[in-house]
């Protein structure tokens, strides 16, 4: 019962902090523009090129068009396949990629051990055991997890020693970075072993994840632990989910802030839009920096400040 | 094997933390190799005394040393007090999230230093890696700000702050020119760039410490006397008188420049630097408003006739306080629009970054030159002889506009239109490199820092020009087309320094001056390559 303890104690880690990450951003405020070209959202005539809508004359009496097709044409290789790693710094995609898309297919392996969980729960009646779609959907657990193991193994080794060899990176790298890497070779490295020792077709993993769906309920008298290496998988596989929220890692989902609140945000700011009412907002606060020609006291909002010379011009 | 420096060797003590030898800057090719053991000239000892020089060869800002260890003290505690503010709403909601975002997810890859024409060009000094400052940044903060940073920062990067880290800090902030290339490449989306204009504002915001150019004689200039050049209004407007009969003696016909003519449909904002370095570039806009009879209008009131904002590279509040000008002038001259002339920052500025910033009344719509200057010569109402610019053309991207708007074709557009030799930089356009000049560089000069510019920032910018015109004999006049203000300076500085208008007949200007030269009816060209008129 330990393991399953300590995989809910992460799963919830994972969940409160990866919440608390991303709530943090939504109610940041509206910050000014800073976006940069090509804005892939763009439209096909503009994007070709890296424009914007602001190469039009008078740009604002026109509908503002954007691109959700060029925006996932973009996004999806540059999720699954780190298309700007590949662009700008080939040598690191060839081991960043494998590293990636092997954390990828754990997490899809994962997703797919929780429906195999929730087939079983519903007593098998919507994919029988025996059925093709059963069948499919052990093939793909079988597939997603060997591939995604032993990308992941490659990808963490290369990306190990790459950090330890190349000296641009390693005299930037902390004890930190080393660690990060390390961990997550260790849980590519146990899994790998777990499989490779005696259970090719994942069957711990859907006993397990079973488990952890019913509160610790056993199939065919599995209890977890079993082998050390499996232990130890579970160990690490729940660890590491609690600690990527907490670290730069957490670029896994932040990155979508990163892009689309930055990067691409190039809404523009209409007269009498629902921007202004936000931009009021903060023009409300109330700054406290020290610089003289700030003239900032506390009690002077930004509006009062920027609408106001200080005395050094006066 | 050369020493890699770290962050943490911003705290050590030495006379100068990185310096560059004879040959260590990318070679230039014929015949400009007698400049590649050129090195940035020697600081002179008696000038720098008594201000911070120990990070590079250079110095921009020329921070006072602190009389005192209790003076020292003080100014730490003063630096980490301004940090802590970059990271609340009230005093940095401007930039807090994209703040928050870029110092949170480096992975450390280092995509962005080959991206960085700075570090290439120099040698890759590490100082100048566009990821080291926002390091030092991030050390500081986790070490001093966070919860038991003291502890982690023995497992994410330790270093010690004293006056030394903050000086060289300061000063580094000043060796990137905020074009935000390193941005482009980064796979996650980290911006070193904003992290380096973050760190500006903290010294200035904060601690009152940025270079004189752009603080004292730059926005508290602008708004204390109304343009950053020191012109006031009326030298302005007998400046522009001027312009007037220069340009009636070009082109044959007379010119007027209107000023504050209220319910005009257009307010053009033009740099003031272009009235008394590049007086051509006022009249000719002049010539192709007036021609395309273009209802337009300039403004005499302080602050309206210097579009430029160098709060845009330092400081939110001077920022904020020039654009609240501008655009106030454009609610009281009851403008339909104001249109941004050949100047990178200041079309930054007001139309993307004061976007979030102007409301109700003043939030008047703007528009790059370049837009409505491809309409005018798109139009048909002005009649060109495109051979009168029969000679080699190129074109730099102003970074400000071009990657940081998307302003990328309409100033092409012109271009096939109106001059047959055109041709492109490598890379160009959204890729382009800066030129070497930006975020207040070209119009820094004290000390021996326009040395450092010339020879580091604007390297690769002088290697892209040499490129682009290297299937042409040296002596045929070449044009390095810069619609900006202060990429002009920049190049300008570049061909002299180089002596490259003797060497390679190398020549520069705006965009606007090749429309007029290449319009029908002028009696003479508004371009020449020094005493030689560019058609006859």
């Amino acid at each position: 019962m330990g393991f399953y303890v300590l995989s809910y104690l992460c799963i919830v880690v994972f969940i409160v902090a990866a919440a608390h990450l991303v709530y943090r951003q939504l109610t940041l405020p509206v910050h000014v523009r800073w976006e940069i070209y090509p804005v892939q959202h763009e439209t096909t005539d503009k994007l070709s090129h890296g424009g914007s809508y602001m190469e039009d004359l008078n740009w604002w009496e026109k509908k503002h068009k954007s691109s959700l097709l060029n925006e996932a044409k973009y996004m999806i290789p540059e999720i699954l396949l780190i298309r700007g790693l590949w662009k700008e710094n080939k040598s690191l995609w060839r081991v960043s990629f494998p590293f990636h898309f092997g954390l990828y297919l754990m997490i899809a392996a994962f997703f797919l051990l929780v429906l195999n969980g929730l087939v079983i729960l519903w007593g098998g009646s919507c994919l029988p055991p025996g059925g093709a779609a059963r069948g499919l959907l052990n093939s793909l657990i079988v597939l997603t997890g060997w591939t995604g193991l032993i990308l992941g193994t490659m990808g963490s080794v290369g990306m190990l020693c790459r950090r330890l060899a190349d000296p641009e990176l390693r005299e930037f790298s902390s004890f930190a970075d080393y660690f990060n890497i390390a961990f997550i070779l260790l849980f590519f490295l146990f899994g790998f072993l777990t499989c490779l020792s005696g259970d090719p077709s994942l069957e711990g993993g859907k006993e397990y994840v079973f488990g952890l769906l019913t509160g610790g309920s056993s199939l065919n008298g599995y209890a977890p632990g079993q082998s050390f290496t499996s232990g130890v998988t579970i160990v690490l596989a729940s660890l590491l989910a609690a600690y990527i929220p907490l670290t730069h890692m957490s670029h896994m989902f932040m990155k979508y802030f990163l892009y689309h609140d930055v990067k691409w945000d190039d809404a523009p700011n209409l007269p009498g839009g629902p921007t202004e009412a936000i931009i009021l907002k903060n023009l409300a606060l109330k700054p406290t920096w020290k610089a003289k020609h700030v003239e900032a006291d506390g009690r002077k909002s930004w509006l009062d400040i920027a609408s106001s010379a200080p005395k050094e011009i006066k | 094997m050369k020493k890699i420096l770290k962050p943490s060797d911003m705290a050590k003590p030495s006379d100068c933390l990185c310096h560059i030898e004879p040959g260590d800057l990318s070679p230039l090719p014929p015949p400009y190799e007698d400049f590649n053991q050129t090195t940035i000239p020697p600081l002179k000892p008696d000038r720098v005394k008594n201000i911070e020089t120990s990070l590079d060869d250079t110095v921009a800002i020329g921070i006072p040393k602190p009389a005192t260890k209790e003076a020292e003290e003080e100014l730490v505690r003063q630096f980490l007090s301004g940090l802590k503010k970059l990271f609340e709403k009230e005093n940095n909601w401007t930039f807090l999230q994209p703040l928050m975002l870029s110092m949170e997810h480096c992975a450390k890859c280092q995509t962005c230093s080959d991206a960085c024409p700075v570090y290439e060009m120099s040698g890759r000094k590490d100082i100048y890696r566009p990821m080291f400052r926002a390091e030092v940044l991030r050390w500081i903060n986790n070490k001093y700000l966070k919860p038991g940073g003291k502890i982690t920062a023995k497992l994410t990067g330790d270093i010690d702050l004293n006056w030394t880290t903050i000086a060289r800090l300061a000063e580094l902030a000043y060796r990137c020119t905020l074009c935000r290339r390193c941005a482009t490449v980064c796979p996650i989306g980290v911006d070193n760039g904003l992290i380096t204009h973050e760190i500006r504002k903290l010294f200035s915001q904060e601690m009152g410490i940025a270079p004189k150019e752009i603080h004292e004689k730059g926005t508290v200039q602008h708004l204390k006397v109304g343009s950053t050049t020191g012109m006031n209004s009326l030298a302005a407007k007998d400046s522009v008188d001027f312009i007037e009969e220069e340009m009636e003696e070009i082109t044959g016909y007379k010119v007027s420049i209107p000023w504050d003519v209220e319910g005009a449909d257009i307010l053009l904002l033009h740099n003031a630097g272009e009235i008394i370095a590049w007086p051509e570039n006022v009249g000719a806009f002049a010539i192709i408003f007036q021609a395309a009879g273009l209802s337009w209008t300039m403004s005499s009131e302080a602050v309206g006739y210097d579009a430029v904002n160098y709060g845009l590279w330092y400081d939110d509040v001077q920022f904020s306080r020039v654009a609240v000008k501008h655009a106030d002038i454009a609610r009281r001259l009851k403008v339909k629009k104001i249109v941004m002339g050949e100047c990178g920052h200041a079309h930054k500025a007001l139309t993307v970054i004061a976007d979030r910033l102007l409301t109700g009344g003043i939030n008047i719509p703007r528009e790059s030159a370049m837009v409505t200057l491809e309409d005018i010569v798109m139009s048909g109402k002005l009649k060109f002889e495109p051979q009168k610019n029969n000679f080699p053309v190129t074109l730099h991207d102003p970074c400000n506009y071009v990657r940081l708007m998307g302003i990328v074709e309409p100033q092409r557009r012109i271009l096939r239109k109106i001059a047959p030799g055109f041709r492109e930089m490598t890379p160009h356009g959204v890729d382009n490199y800066c030129c070497g000049g930006g975020s207040g560089f070209a119009i820094m000069s004290g000390y021996n820092f326009a040395e450092w510019r010339t020879l580091v920032s604007s390297r690769k910018k002088f290697l892209q020009i040499l490129n682009a015109f290297k299937d042409e004999p040296l002596d045929v006049p070449k044009y390095v087309c810069a619609p900006c203000s202060n990429c002009k300076g920049a190049i300008r500085d570049i061909i002299n320094h180089y002596q490259a208008e003797e060497r390679s007949n190398l020549h520069y200007g705006g965009l606007v001056e090749l429309i007029v030269n290449a319009m029908v009816g002028m009696k003479k060209p508004i371009i020449n390559f020094g005493d030689e008129p560019s058609w006859k």
